[in-house]
C-alpha cells in the first residue's frame, strides 16, 4: 500500500466508523451551523426559542408540576392564581398549571407522532411514484387526489366517532387520533415529495449513480431523498401547528379524549360555563394553544425563508 | 380548454369514489349492525325477527352489492330516514345548507374586504411599521384557535358589553335587523381567520408582481405609482388571492362545524355534529357525503376559473 492509498484508506475508515469524539464534534458543527443559519431569520430564531421552551416544559413536566392533574379538591374550587396554585384552580379544584403542562405534553406528543407517521408513509410513496413515473405514477397520484379532496375535519369527525363507538379510551383513543391525523397528512407529503423528485431526477448526480450501477430503489431513497428534505421540513413544521389546532378543536367539541384527562380543548370547553365568574380559566388553555401553534408557525415561516433564499429577499 | 374541462371532470370519478367508499365504510365499521342501531339499546332478541329484518335491509348480501345499492339510492337523493326525527335525511340536510352558505359567504367577503387592502398596503410599504404590524397580526390570526377567538368575542361583546346576542339565528328575509345582529359575531370569527390567511397571500403575491419587469416599464414611461399599483400589479396579484379564497370558501362550507356549534347556527355542520352526539348515523353519513361533494365541486369550479383568469397556465 502506498502512502497515498493508506491515507485514502484512513479517510474512508474515518467516514465509516467515526469515533465517539468525532461524532460529537460533527454534531457540534452541525448544530453550530444550524444556529448560524437560524439567526439569519428573526422569525425563525423567535420560533426556535419558543419551541425550545415548549419542548423543555413538555420533557420536564413531571419535575416542574406539583399537583396531580386529575386529583379533585372541592375545597379549593375556582381559585384565582396564587402562590399555592400558580394559575389558580378549575371547577373541580384541580391545579390549572399542572393540567396545562400535562395536557401540553400529551398534545405535543400526539402531534409529533402523527406528523412523523404521515412523513414516513407519504415520503416513500411520493418518492417512488415520482421516480418510477409513467402508469404507476398516474394511478398513485389519482389516489392521492381523491384523499386530498376529502375535507379534513369531516374525516377526523368520522374516525373519532368510530373510536367512540368502539369504546376506545386513553392510549387507544390517542393512537386512533395519531393514525387519522398522520394518514390525512400523507397525501400532502406524497405530492410534495413527488414534485421535488421530478425536478431532482433530471439532475446529473442521478445519472452518475445509475452509471456506477446503483439500483432504482437505492437511488430514489439514498440519493434523491436527502436532496428534497427542506420543503418537507417546512411543511411538517407548519403541519404540527395545524394538528394541534385540530386535536384541540375535536376535544373542544367533546369528541376527543374524555375527561378527566388533562386536555387544552376540553378544559377550554368546560371553562365556558364559568366564563362570567372566572374568565381566567378559559384564558389559560386558549393562550397555551396559541403559544404552541404560533411557535410552530413562526419557526416554519422563518425556516422557509432560510431554505428558499429567493423568498427571503422579499 | 374544452378537452381540459372534460379531463378535469373525469378526475372527479376517482375522487368521488374514494369519498363514497370512506363514507360507506364508516357505517359498516360501526360496532353491531344497522339493526341494533335502528332498534336502539333494547336490541332484537328474537332470531326469527332478526333474520327478517336482516333480509329487509339486505344484510345477507355481500358488501359490494350493498355498496352499489346504497350508492344508487344516494345518487337519487335517498339517504334513508333520520333515526332521531324520523324524517328523510335529505330534508334535514337541505334545511341546513342555506344557513351554512350564508355564514361562509359573508365571512369570506368580510375577510376579503379587510385582507386585500391590508395586504396591498403591507406590500407597498414593505419593511415599515405598517408591514410588520400586518404580518404579526396575521401570523397571530392563523395561530389562534377559532373556537377560542369565538369565545373571547362572546365574552367581550355579549357578556361584558351586552351589544350582541351570544348565539342564535334569525332569517334575514323575515327580520333583517335581528339577523344581522346574530350574524356579526360568527361572521367575524370566520372572517378574522380567513383575513389572516388572505393578508399573507395578498402581500406575498403583490411583492411577486412588483418585482416583475413590466412594473419597471410602466414606471419608466411615467405612470404614477398609484396607477402602476392599482391598474396593473394589484390586478395580477388578485389571481392567486381569489383562487385561494375560493378554495377557502369550499373548506368553510365543509368545515364550520365548530363555529356553528358555538353560535348555535342552524347550518349543515351543526346538524352533522348533533347527529354524531345523538348517534343518528344515517344523517352523519349523508351529511359528510353531501359536504364532501360540495367541496369537490367547488374545487373544480375554482380550478376552472383560475385557468380562465390566467390563460398562461399550461393546461396540464
Amino acid at each position: 500500500m502506498t502512502e497515498l492509498e493508506a491515507r485514502k484508506f484512513a479517510d474512508l475508515e474515518a467516514i465509516r466508523a467515526p469515533t465517539l469524539g468525532g461524532r460529537l464534534a460533527r454534531w457540534r458543527t452541525a448544530l453550530g451551523n444550524a444556529w448560524h443559519e437560524l439567526r439569519k431569520s428573526r422569525t425563525a430564531s423567535i420560533g426556535a426559542v419558543m419551541l425550545v421552551l415548549l419542548f423543555g416544559a413538555c420533557i420536564a413536566t413531571p419535575w416542574i408540576t406539583t399537583y396531580d392533574p386529575i386529583k379533585q379538591n372541592f375545597r379549593e374550587r375556582l381559585q384565582p392564581p396564587s402562590e399555592k396554585h400558580l394559575l389558580g384552580t378549575d371547577r373541580m379544584g384541580r391545579d390549572i398549571y399542572s393540567r396545562l403542562l400535562w395536557g401540553g405534553r400529551r398534545l405535543v406528543t400526539i402531534a409529533l407522532l402523527a406528523v412523523t407517521f404521515g412523513l414516513s408513509i407519504g415520503i416513500p410513496y411520493g418518492v417512488l411514484s415520482g421516480y418510477f413515473g409513467g402508469k404507476v405514477d398516474t394511478v398513485a397520484m389519482r389516489f392521492v387526489d381523491g384523499l386530498l379532496a376529502f375535507p379534513g375535519l369531516l374525516l377526523y369527525l368520522l374516525i373519532v366517532t368510530l373510536a367512540r363507538e368502539w369504546k376506545m379510551e386513553g392510549i387507544y383513543n390517542d393512537m386512533v387520533l395519531i393514525f387519522a391525523l398522520g394518514f390525512a397528512f400523507t397525501p400532502e407529503v406524497a405530492r410534495l415529495s413527488r414534485s421535488s423528485v421530478l425536478v431532482e431526477k433530471q439532475k446529473e448526480y442521478v445519472e452518475a449513480s445509475r452509471a456506477i450501477g446503483e439500483g432504482s430503489f437505492a437511488i430514489a431513497l439514498r440519493q434523491i431523498l436527502p436532496n428534497i428534505v427542506s420543503p418537507l421540513i417546512v411543511n411538517a413544521t407548519v403541519r404540527l401547528g395545524y394538528v394541534i389546532l385540530i386535536v384541540a378543536a375535536l376535544s373542544f367539541l367533546g369528541l376527543g379524549t374524555p375527561p378527566p384527562t388533562p386536555d387544552w380543548g376540553s378544559d377550554l370547553a368546560a371553562a365556558r360555563d364559568y366564563m362570567e365568574t372566572a374568565p381566567l380559566i378559559a384564558a389559560f388553555p386558549g393562550l397555551a394553544i396559541c403559544y404552541t401553534v404560533l411557535a410552530f408557525n413562526l419557526f416554519g415561516d422563518g425556516l422557509r425563508d432560510i431554505l428558499d433564499p429567493r423568498l427571503a429577499e422579499r | 380548454m374544452l378537452a381540459y374541462i372534460i379531463r378535469r371532470i373525469a378526475y372527479l370519478v376517482p375522487v368521488l369514489f374514494v369519498l363514497t367508499v370512506v363514507v360507506f365504510t364508516f357505517v359498516e365499521m360501526l360496532p353491531g349492525n344497522i339493526i341494533d342501531t335502528l332498534v336502539g339499546s333494547e336490541g332484537v332478541n328474537d332470531p326469527e325477527v332478526r333474520k327478517i329484518l336482516e333480509k329487509e335491509y339486505g344484510l345477507d348480501q355481500p358488501v359490494y352489492v350493498r355498496y352499489a345499492k346504497w350508492l344508487l339510492r344516494a345518487v337519487q337523493g335517498d339517504f334513508g330516514m333520520s333515526l332521531v326525527t324520523r324524517r328523510p335525511v335529505a330534508v334535514e340536510l337541505m334545511s341546513g345548507i342555506p344557513a351554512t352558505v350564508y355564514l361562509a359567504v359573508v365571512g369570506i367577503s368580510l375577510s376579503m374586504l379587510i385582507a386585500v387592502p391590508l395586504g396591498t398596503i403591507a406590500a407597498v410599504k414593505r419593511n415599515t411599521a405598517i408591514d410588520y404590524t400586518a404580518q404579526v397580526t396575521s401570523l397571530i390570526g392563523i395561530s389562534i384557535p377559532e373556537f377560542w377567538f369565538a369565545i373571547l368575542c362572546v365574552l367581550f361583546f355579549s357578556l361584558y358589553l351586552g351589544w350582541l346576542p351570544s348565539s342564535g339565528f334569525a332569517n334575514p328575509f323575515v327580520d333583517p335587523w335581528a339577523s344581522l345582529k346574530f350574524l356579526i359575531l360568527p361572521a367575524a370569527a370566520v372572517g378574522f381567520r380567513q383575513a389572516a390567511y388572505t393578508t399573507r397571500l395578498t402581500r406575498s403575491s403583490m411583492l411577486d408582481e412588483m418585482n416583475k419587469e413590466y412594473v419597471d416599464t410602466a414606471r419608466s414611461v411615467g405612470l404614477s405609482e398609484g396607477k402602476v399599483i392599482f391598474k396593473y400589479t394589484l390586478r395580477n396579484a388578485m389571481i392567486p388571492t381569489i383562487t385561494i379564497s375560493g378554495l377557502q370558501l369550499a373548506n368553510l362550507l365543509g368545515g364550520t362545524v365548530v363555529l356553528e356549534s358555538i353560535f348555535a347556527w342552524p347550518g349543515i355542520g351543526r346538524a352533522i355534529f348533533e347527529a354524531i352526539l345523538q348517534r343518528d348515523y344515517p344523517l352523519v353519513q349523508a351529511g359528510v357525503l353531501v359536504l364532501g361533494c360540495i367541496v369537490v365541486i367547488m374545487n373544480l369550479l375554482v380550478d376552472l376559473t383560475y385557468r380562465l383568469l390566467n390563460p398562461r397556465v399550461k393546461l396540464g
